[in-house]
């Protein structure tokens, strides 16, 4: 940035500077001529005069003499001004003759500043003019350099910022050390990673405790259903009154801690269920720049979108295009091809790649929170995104639906139309 | 099999309120028939008149499309819609919009000019139509502002058929007018349905509904329900439960 700023001053300074410089030539070239030499011509011319003929130029001046009538008695050349209001016109030198001490006649010596002041303005114009087009470059130049290195690397910060506000935090930021924001990008894309990492770690932490409390409710339940078996027996055998009760109430307090453990369970299960979903009514066409924003890297060609209107929630529905997309990038990396279906009540949006799709058997848990396919290999993931997707999409009463086509996997999301939802009962 | 005069395909219409879009109405799929008295209900605000304006070519729709025989009218320019609805449809508004300075005759002759330049004819079919609303000769040389609400509507009858619409489109046509001048319009457009012609009618009047054999009910900008009554017959009270049944499911 210095070095682009150095270089502007220096060529804004130059222009200048040459302007200056030719102006200041021509100020040189606008001085009279030398009063010594103009006394020499007078002093020769009436010291020749009454014998004009005879009378020699001097010093290479161009002049005219002529008499009191205005008749032209000597020139030094063709071309000069023969007459006091020519010399005039023309800003020449005009000087009385005195003969005897009378005025004899006129002096009219070239002004040859006249002509170099012309030349001058042409020669100020046209430096003028560069100098106005080598602003102009330089101010392109610099637009250029703004538009290239400021405002473009602004913008895909603005979409950055967005796809991670939306949740999608697979796209890493372009990164251009070259740009005065090359440290702001690699910072903010760490952000991201850390975010990422942050986001995996929490997701395998609520796995690991999924796990845990399955496990815990497993190994509490066991001796639990010993504790009330045994009792059932217990009860079977009593005797008494007091020793039935007895019984009774320990099989009541083993099923309350089943029904504990169970609500313990379920709860973990629950957390992701509180994700707000808002749905309104939108014009199916914002769909196109959903996709395209989602498949940031132009893999798939989008066909004209149906005009309808669709109810959804466009923050969520975003996320679940970038889910779609994310995963076809991380475990296919074909091409994609998208179409659009559309029904009297619904829109369906397919999305398919070319990545061969996963095992049939495996088709119904891909929907499954923290199932993944056995292709994954080592990509990392927290087999959430396609919960997610589907949780989403069931909120705004569509649904998510998820197949192996010709050449790889084709996920469905199916959207319902404004004016179909399910609280408006339909002819 | 009914013949199909207006069908729309996800016809959608959306305002924009301060920077926030209102959809108005929302993916409407409808086909209406010839020679149907077609009642359009709802509550306020749920998108009547907008469907109205929309089918007639008075308004565009933001999104879908609207076929009127082979002709998709959605993609006419103004001008070619005011071609359009000049040539195949009449209308009768709440007000009734007669040119203060011209007779009752000279308001019915202007419109009918603007299609046809035959005014024996247009003349011939004036009288034939004025003597259908019961309008006598001394009622059609006076000013609009002579005229009683229940004659200025049968006025505006007369005008919005003199070009033989082949469709009829009606906005509240009794809301200004009182209960015996409001069931001489009515009274007016069932013999006009009768003899063919089609009519759309919006009303929020449940005696006005009773005329139209079809009814359509809005709500939120789409249509929650579709009842087919058959046609109007004085006194069937069989009839009438069966509206008011649909009128109250449909949470009138």
């Amino acid at each position: 940035m210095k070095r682009w700023g150095v270089l502007i001053g220096t060529g804004v300074f130059l222009a200048i500077e040459l302007i200056a410089v030719v102006f200041l030539g021509v100020g040189d070239r606008l001085q009279v001529q030398d009063t010594v030499a103009v006394n020499e011509i007078l002093r020769s011319v009436e010291a020749d005069w009454g014998d004009m003929g005879n009378h020699r130029s001097i010093g290479g001046a161009a002049y005219v003499v002529t008499d009191l009538k205005g008749n032209v008695l000597f020139t030094t050349r063709e071309g000069l001004s023969e007459s006091v209001n020519a010399g005039i016109a023309h800003r020449d030198t005009l000087l009385d003759i005195y003969a005897e001490g009378e005025p004899a006649g006129k002096l009219i010596i070239w002004n040859e500043g006249a002509e170099a002041l012309q030349a001058g303005k042409q020669r100020a114009a046209a430096v003028f003019a560069i100098g106005i087009l080598l602003q102009g470059c330089v101010c392109g130049g610099y637009m250029f350099y703004l538009q290239r290195k400021v405002i473009r690397p602004f913008r895909g910060m603005k979409e950055f910022a967005e796809r991670v506000a939306g949740g999608n935090l697979d796209v890493p930021l372009k990164m251009d050390r070259e740009n005065i924001f090359g440290a702001f990008t690699e910072s903010f894309d760490i952000m991201r990673s850390e975010l990422k990492r942050a986001r995996l770690a929490e997701a395998e932490a609520k796995a690991e405790k999924k796990e845990l409390v399955a496990k815990l409710s497993h190994d509490i339940k066991t001796p639990v259903a010993s504790i009330r078996a045994a009792s059932e027996v217990g009860l079977a055998l009593s005797e008494t009154c007091r020793q039935q009760e007895i019984y009774s109430s320990i099989i009541a307090k083993a099923d309350q801690i089943n029904a504990l453990i169970t609500n313990l369970f379920s709860a973990a299960l629950e957390e992701l269920s509180r994700l707000s979903v808002t749905p309104s009514d939108m014009d199916s066409r914002e769909l196109r720049n959903m996709l395209e924003n989602a498949d940031y890297l132009h893999r798939a060609e989008i066909p004209e979108v149906p005009g309808c209107l669709v109810y959804a929630d466009q923050l969520r529905l975003q996320q679940v295009f970038d889910n779609i997309f994310a995963n076809s990038y991380k475990y296919a990396n074909t091409g994609m091809k998208v179409s659009f279906l559309k029904d009297a009540r619904s829109l369906s949006i397919s999305i398919e790649d070319e990545g061969g799709g996963v095992k049939n058997e495996e088709l119904p848990l891909i929907k499954e929170k923290f199932k993944r396919g056995s292709g994954v290999g080592n990509v990392e993931g927290a087999g959430l995104g396609l919960y997610l997707a589907d949780f989403f999409l069931k909120e705004m009463q569509g649904e998510l639906n998820v197949k192996n086509g010709r050449l790889g996997l084709t996920v469905t999301v199916k959207i319902c139309l404004s004016g179909f939802k399910k609280s408006v009962r339909n002819p | 099999m009914e013949e199909i005069l207006l069908k729309t395909e996800s016809l959608s219409k959306s305002f924009s309120n301060g920077g926030d879009l209102q959809h108005v109405l929302k993916n409407i799929d409808l086909e209406l028939y010839k020679g149907d008295f077609t009642v359009i209900m709802g509550a306020s605000g749920a998108g009547k008149s907008t469907l109205l304006y929309a089918l007639s070519g008075m308004d565009t729709p933001s999104l879908g499309r609207i076929t009127f025989g082979d002709q998709v009218i959605s993609d006419l320019s103004t001008d070619g819609l005011a071609v359009f609805r000049r040539k195949h449809c009449g209308f009768v508004f709440q007000q009734i919009y007669l040119i203060d300075s011209m007779s009752v005759m000279d308001n019915v002759m202007a419109a009918g000019l603007l299609v046809s330049k035959d005014k024996r004819a247009l003349a011939e079919k004036a009288e034939e139509l004025f003597r259908a609303v019961d309008i006598q000769k001394e009622i059609q040389r006076k000013f609009p502002a002579q005229l009683s609400g229940g004659e200025a509507q049968r006025v505006g009858m007369v005008r919005a058929l003199i070009n033989s619409p082949e469709i009829l489109f009606a906005d509240e046509p009794t809301g200004a007018l009182n209960s015996k001048t409001g069931l001489d319009v009515l009274n007016t457009l069932t013999k006009f349905n009768e003899e063919g012609q089609s009519i759309v009618m919006v009303t929020h009047d449940v005696r006005s509904a009773r005329r139209g054999n079809r009814i359509l009910y809005l709500k939120d900008g789409a249509i929650l329900g579709d009842c087919r009554l058959g046609r109007y017959v004085h006194g069937d009270e069989e009839r009438h439960k069966r509206l008011t049944a649909f009128l109250e499911e449909m949470g009138w």
